[in-house]
């Protein structure tokens, strides 16, 4: 199987969703993919950002995918998940210097990796960095 | 609504309305569970989404029929070989 791996650092609504949708299609596609989420991305997976809707928009795109109701990039994730392979990384760095547990984070993490970790779970595919 | 003599319709995804990734994700959850030789039309009003099917198709080794423009919508008809 193809492999293609996501880095997934931005913590902004339009690039979390270009990641989600990305992703899971890829994973319906018969592809191997992996998402890791670090740096700022991981703050916008927190149960209470997503229940207040508080992400970070960038522009015009990011406001009308707030309006429009439609899946957001972590049903995407799901999505993906459920219907192929797709596995989606917290990043150990971004933890612990937040200082909270997974427990505080949406129920979509398959683990916690570092970057040698990360790397492994990459290696021989396509990696992009958002 | 003009159909080919040869190909019958068995099942309609309709996935007018939804956004990408939408329509094809309806039509994957569809296509798993019928039979092989099963024909489907998915209707869809989002244009990439009509293209991503065909892509879809070919890149999982399904069917590729035709893709015709309707008023306001696309209809994207593939068909179930394995």
């Amino acid at each position: 199987m193809e492999r293609i791996s996501f880095v997934l650092a931005s913590d902004s609504l339009e690039k979390l969703h270009a990641v989600g949708l990305m992703a899971s299609v890829a994973a319906v596609s018969q592809m191997e993919v992996n998402v890791f989420v670090t740096m700022n991305a991981i703050t916008a997976f927190r149960k209470s950002t997503v229940e207040k809707k508080g992400y970070r928009v960038e522009g015009e795109v990011g406001r009308h995918l707030l309006e429009k109701n439609g899946q957001m990039f972590y049903d995407l994730l799901q999505q993906g998940k459920m219907m192929g392979s797709l596995k989606v990384y917290a990043c150990g760095m971004a933890l612990e210097l937040i200082g909270e547990g997974l427990d505080k984070y949406l129920p979509v993490f398959d683990e916690v990796l570092g970057v040698a970790g990360f790397l492994g779970k990459a290696e021989g595919g396509q990696v992009l960095f958002v | 609504m003009a159909q080919d003599a040869s190909m019958k319709i068995d099942e309609i995804v309709d996935g007018r309305g939804l956004f990408c990734p939408g329509p094809l994700m309806e039509l994957i959850k569809t296509i798993q569970l019928k039979p092989v030789g099963t024909v489907l039309s998915v209707l869809s009003t989002d244009e990439g989404s009509a293209k991503d099917i065909p892509a879809w198709i070919q890149k999982v080794g399904q069917e590729y029929v035709k893709t015709e423009k309707k008023d306001g919508y696309w209809e994207v008809i593939v068909k179930k070989v394995k």
